[in-house]
């Protein structure tokens, strides 16, 4: 039972709070700041990331997810399964993101009301009610200019005058008539390559992290099946709550109806079998005087099917004693500044790229009569990706 | 004519005050039109204060937003507001939804303590359970349940059961939601709400059976018996719940089994395998093309090959365990993690494999859900690690990770460490030792060693490893090193004498005093095999001895007491070199050194009787925690034994028991893991995370001894009644289906007909596909008025045929509450039904 949420900003102070069943006493949230003020003091490189996501206290498991500089802290007082807490916790800045666009103290102080409300229905005494954006802007309209121009000029939302959301269609993901002139489909598949890479060149681990992101703007209801060319590629994947999963299971293909809007229709892995595989070669090499260090770092090109490479960047953090550096490129240009640790970032992008080579085959459309029209793009860059030096 | 004047006249001043109201409004409304932004409330002061009550009271909705905006900032901001109550609640049935709305939030958090100012609402909310509006339904009984003042518990008993019936599965869901909110306001409901819990059990809406199952769990989490008949209905309406209804879902599955079905983890495959072969092809036969049907499957277990192959497992439990893998795909990571949960608990240990993949995925995701899911990864592996050993690469640390992910991901990966794959961990072990913090080194230089004690055949690569990393420049690592493979060759005292000559060659580079004192320690302890050498390394430690730290001090002077024990005065050199050492320690600074020099002194050359308890010098050698703590306890022991000398009564001669005293068999250390314990918790709980109880924690009951009745199930599934929930599968739907869409697999005969036999019995319960189907049943407020009136009709009608049917299908759900409730709200709703039936007779004209 999720009992309060409390969203601190940056400096530990209260944005907002919310209880869901007793109340619990601001107290608690004092204590927590100690906690963390106190973690942070015991290193020199101990971050907020660092900071325990579960902190016992007295009487309170003190459960905090910290995202984007603001910290959801929700203490609960009994045996709970924490990770549905923090997911639960994590749904909360996504909806807001989802809502205004944005989420900081700012944001959440200028819509307030609206953040209560979502709070408010988001939970009810403890358990997850409605988290389901779709079914959410039913219950709660999201904030935009036509919204506020009905509410101003006086088309008040009267409760026996207003055409009231009828609401909850029987799939909680999607809205009930849903309507679009022009009836268009979007799929980004954007890969992320995580890859540690050792001093000599050589993957330690590498694999491919794809997602599909789906803008989906068709009308009423929608029954869509969506085929791969090669779905066999696919190492591990998970699916948006409106794929029928047994479909994927016996034909490998993703059968579902689309919530309306934004949403992530699949999340997928691809074990990529050898370092051949990798767009990008770093290769650093360092060597340590008695008055310096130089450090060269060799990239180059591979394996992308012609596609340019974008947007490269490293990332060599150097010890915090470093006192003078001066860096150099052939091409592009860099930027100087200390920090610490032991490994080379690495960045990139590729546009129109799938670097595990999964494609889209046909996208087919049930229980409507339309024609969409279906968009999709690939993307590949680099997700956690790192050279050893 | 005086009379048209009149008209005119009073025409002209409507028409005046008309447009000047009009204007003001919008005046009114207008003030406000800029881009949403509602931090101005937050800055409430004093004189705000006060505008809020003329705000509350004024009758303009907008300004009535405002002040309610601003008591919410409020209460955000932690501020007690509650002096306002009466003036909101007078709000409570404003005709602003968006108005009542924030009374509502208002009211929610203040009721309690302003308990009866606010029972003036609950009027209201009793009009609105009555609202054509299922949301305003919805929100009403919401507020109603939410509402903790226990006086008022019989109010919300009614209206929990008014919307039980509900057509809405949205409304049925709030009420379920409402159940534990109105046993806790009054437990003495207990029973009648248990009644309601088990009628509701039998909804046939995915939408709504998450919250049944939740509300079961919170009220009466032992009567497991009314699970029975819905067993194999919940496992299929598994995939198509809501995400956290599934949690529930799985959390209830898991006690019932647990209470229901024979341990199948035990039991491996010891059938022969020619038998079992002969089933399988005996049951691919006969449903080779059916898989998704349950009551084929209860029969007998056609299930995919892996669950074939130990058909000890019951077959309703298999079923289970294969309703819930699909769930594995799910993008909410605790869906994910229950059925891993699921599995563990349940399933034969061979088809555990199948959530490795799945908990490894979700690594990838924030770092607090990494946490948990390592925490539980670390429990799952040190019960069944060939789950994970394939995926030892996810394991390893990147940089960037924070220090309780970095110190997790080593514990794995010491537990996961197979022949096949520690060849590529040692590797990464290694690379982690060149790390900038000091922490992480240690840890993996443990690691390393716990990797060489679990896999005995990669023991010696590890010692290479370890004995190279012993020679860094880095102090600790050598420090590290030398305790690793101290407690290696501790537990392998066969290959001691290699590796201690090769430790002593090193000595001189050595440097860090706990690699040293750790050093002399194993020279002395293996001091019998090592005659050469052993006397050599005393001599070179009392050369060095004046600037030993004080822990090798005190190790030296245990080597020499050893050797000399060992060889007794017949070595000259060996003596004098140690009477030398203990002359130096003397006149030691430290009083631990000087104590232990005149401790051993007199154990080795005392003449005179001493009292002797059991003196253990080496007692060090139990700590597993680090050296230093192992040296520090070495001098505690030295005065333990002093005050042995001086409390003890046994007086032997102590010269005598030398060679025991000071070269007993240590014992090998414990290795100790880490994450001990954490096996014995539920996967998921937070006492896992945490590694101990936590308030609240339930462990699982145990398997039961004796199969308990497994017909319960399957006769429940014939008894399946046209409860009155059945009756009206779809809510709303099936008047609406027999009108506009003549589903194929919806007989004519109405609900009733699909319930007579066992192999209908499951076609009840909706999946998503025929979501879709009924899905435009509720778009317009209309049609829904529509089928409320047909399906209050066609009650009464299902109600007079089950009486006479009641015999043959041994109904018994429905009880006098129900009928009572059914005439108010058919009565209600004939009320309602004139408003819509007009409105579209007018559309359809």
């Amino acid at each position: 039972m999720i009992e309060s949420l409390f969203v601190l900003s940056p400096t530990g102070k209260v944005i907002i709070e919310k209880h869901w069943h007793e109340l619990i006493p601001r107290r608690v949230v004092d204590f927590f700041n100690d906690q963390v003020s106190k973690a942070m003091a015991e290193g020199e490189d101990v971050t907020r990331e660092d900071v325990l996501p579960i902190i016992a206290s007295p009487k309170y498991q003190l459960i905090n997810v910290y995202r984007d500089g603001l910290t959801y802290l929700s203490p609960v007082t009994k045996e709970v399964d924490p990770m549905m807490v923090f997911e639960f916790l994590h749904r909360i800045p996504d909806i807001m993101q989802e809502y205004f666009g944005q989420v900081s103290e700012t944001v959440i102080k200028e819509n307030f009301v609206t953040v209560y409300q979502l709070l408010e229905e988001m939970m009810d005494d403890g358990f997850p009610l409605t988290t389901e954006p779709n079914s959410l802007k039913e219950i709660v309209p999201a904030p935009n200019i036509l919204n506020k121009v009905i509410t101003t000029m006086g088309a008040t939302t009267s409760v026996s005058t207003r055409k009231m959301p009828h609401g909850m269609s029987n799939l909680p993901w999607r809205k009930a008539g849903v309507k679009y002139n022009s009836n268009e489909i979007f799929f980004d598949i954007v890969e992320e390559i995580d890859a540690i890479v050792d001093s000599t060149g050589k993957a330690v681990s590498c694999e491919a992290h794809g997602t599909i992101q789906t803008n989906s703007r068709l009308s009423g209801m929608p029954d869509l099946t969506l085929s791969f060319v090669n779905p066999r590629l696919v190492d591990d994947c998970s699916f948006h709550q409106s794929v029928r999963f047994n479909k994927w299971e016996s034909d490998k293909v993703l059968s579902f109806v689309p919530p309306d809007g934004h949403f992530r229709l699949m999340s997928y892995r691809v074990n990529l079998p050898s370092q051949q595989n990798l767009p990008i070669q770093v290769k650093p090499s360092i060597n340590v005087g008695a008055n310096g260090a130089k450090f060269d770092i060799t990239v180059s090109l591979r394996n992308t099917d012609g596609k340019p490479v974008e947007n490269v960047v490293l990332t060599l953090p150097l010890h915090k004693s470093t006192t003078t550096l001066t860096a150099q490129c052939n091409v592009g240009h860099s930027e100087a500044a200390a920090n610490a640790g032991y490994n080379i970032g690495v960045e990139f992008l590729i546009n129109s790229h799938s670097l595990s080579g999964l494609k889209v085959d046909v996208l087919k459309l049930f229980n409507e009569s339309y024609k969409p029209y279906k968009g999709v793009r690939t993307m590949t860059k680099a997700g956690r990706y790192q050279v050893r030096a | 004519m005086y009379n048209v004047d009149a008209y005119i006249k009073s025409l002209t001043s409507n028409a005046v005050k008309l447009s000047k109201k009009v204007q003001d409004g919008i005046v009114e409304n207008t003030r406000d039109l800029r881009f949403e932004n509602q931090a101005h409330f937050l800055d409430t002061n004093e004189d705000k204060m006060r505008e809020i009550r003329k705000n509350l009271d004024s009758k303009y909705e907008k300004e009535k937003l405002d002040g309610l905006k601003r008591l919410i900032a409020m209460i955000s901001k932690g501020r007690d507001v509650s002096e306002f109550f009466p003036d909101v609640v007078k709000n409570v049935a404003s005709n602003s939804l968006e108005v009542r709305k924030l009374v509502y939030i208002y009211i929610l958090r203040y009721a309690e303590q302003e308990q009866d100012l606010a029972l003036l609402s609950i009027n209201t909310f009793q009009k609105d359970l009555s609202d054509k509006n299922q949301l305003i339904r919805a929100m009403a009984l919401r507020v109603m349940s939410g509402i903790r003042v226990p006086v008022i518990s019989p109010i919300v008993m009614l209206g929990i059961k008014k919307c039980v019936t509900d057509l809405s599965p949205y409304v049925r869901k709030i009420a379920a939601h409402a159940i534990p909110k109105c046993y806790q306001l009054d437990p003495a409901q207990k029973d009648a709400l248990m009644d309601i819990i088990s009628t509701m059990l039998g909804d046939n809406s995915t939408f709504t059976i998450g919250s049944v199952l939740m509300a079961f769990n919170q009220v009466c989490p032992d009567r497991l018996d009314l699970i029975h008949p819905q067993y194999r209905k919940l496992c299929k309406m598994l995939v198509d719940m809501d995400e956290w209804g599934q949690i529930t879902a799985i959390d209830l599955l898991l006690r019932y089994s647990r209470t229901q079905f024979l341990n199948p983890i035990g039991k491996s495959t010891a059938q022969p395998a020619s038998r079992t072969k002969k089933e399988k092809s005996v049951v691919k036969s006969f449903y080779s093309d059916d898989d998704s049907d349950v009551s084929h499957h209860s029969s007998d277990s056609e299930s995919d090959e892996s669950e074939e192959e130990n058909n000890s497992v019951d077959p309703d439990l298999a079923y289970l365990l294969k309703c819930a893998l699909p769930l594995l795909q799910s993008r909410n990571s605790q869906v994910v993690l229950s059925v891993a949960k699921l599995y563990m608990h349940l399933a034969p240990a061979e088809d555990s494999y199948k959530i490795g993949r799945p908990l490894v995925r979700l690594l990838r995701t924030h770092r607090e859900i990494q946490y948990v899911v390592l925490n539980n990864i670390v429990a799952i592996a040190s019960q069944r690690p060939y789950v994970f050993d394939q995926f030892y690469q996810h394991f390893f640390v990147r940089s960037t990770d924070p220090v309780f992910i970095r110190n997790l991901k080593l514990d794995i990966l010491t537990l996961i460490a197979t022949e096949s794959n520690i060849t590529f961990i040692l590797r990464e072990l290694q690379e982690y030792v060149k790390s900038s913090n000091k922490g992480f080194v240690t840890q993996a230089i443990e690691a390393i060693g716990h990797c060489a004690s679990n896999i005995p055949e990669m023991a010696e690569s590890c010692l290479g490893g370890l004995l190279k990393l012993s020679y860094s420049k880095s102090g600790s690592v050598a420090a590290q090193s030398v305790v690793a493979i101290r407690r290696l060759l501790q537990q392998r005292p066969g290959d001691s004498v290699f590796m201690i000559t090769q430790l002593t060659k090193a000595l001189d580079e050595i440097t860090e005093p706990l690699a040293r004192a750790n050093i002399f320690w194993l020279v002395g302890q293996y001091s019998s095999q090592l005659q050469t050498v052993a006397p050599d390394v005393l001599r070179k430690a009392a050369k060095s001895f004046a600037t030993e730290s004080e822990s090798s001090k005190l190790q030296i002077l245990t080597l020499g007491g050893k050797l000399v024990a060992l060889e007794g005065t017949t070595s000259k050199t060996v003596s004098l070199l140690f009477q030398y050492v203990l002359n130096m320690a003397r006149y030691d600074l430290d009083y631990g050194v000087r104590d232990r020099a005149r401790f051993l002194r007199a154990l080795v050359y005392g003449k005179q009787k001493v009292a002797l308890a059991t003196i253990d010098l080496d007692s060090d050698e139990n700590d597993h925690e680090n050296g230093l703590q192992e040296s520090d306890s070495t001098e505690q022991d030295a005065h333990n034994v002093d005050e042995d000398f001086a409390y003890s009564e046994k007086e032997l001669n102590l010269s005598d028991h030398i060679k025991a005293i000071l070269l007993s068999e240590k014992a090998a250390p414990v290795q100790e893991n880490p994450s001990h314990g954490r096996e014995q918790y539920k996967v998921g709980s937070m006492s896992l995370v945490l590694n101990r109880v936590v308030a609240g924690y339930e462990a699982l009951p145990d398997w039961p001894k004796v199969q308990p009745d497994p017909s319960v199930r399957r006769l429940a599934a014939t008894m399946e009644a046209p409860g009155y929930m059945n009756d009206r599968t779809g809510f709303g739907s099936d008047s609406a289906y027999a009108k506009s869409r003549q589903g194929q697999d919806i007989s004519p005969a109405g609900g009733k007909g699909r319930y007579d036999g066992q192999a209908g019995a499951f076609r009840g319960a909706e999946t998503l596909d025929k979501f879709l189907e009924s899905s435009d049943e509720e778009t317009s407020s209309d049609e829904e008025d529509d089928s409320e009136e047909e399906t209050s009709d066609e009650e009464d009608t299902s109600d007079e045929d089950e009486e006479t049917s009641e015999a043959e299908s041994g109904s018994g759900v429905e009880d006098d509450d129900d009928e009572e409730e059914e005439e108010e709200e058919a009565s209600s709703s004939e009320e309602e039904a004139i408003l819509p039936t007009k409105r579209t007779n007018g559309r359809r004209g």
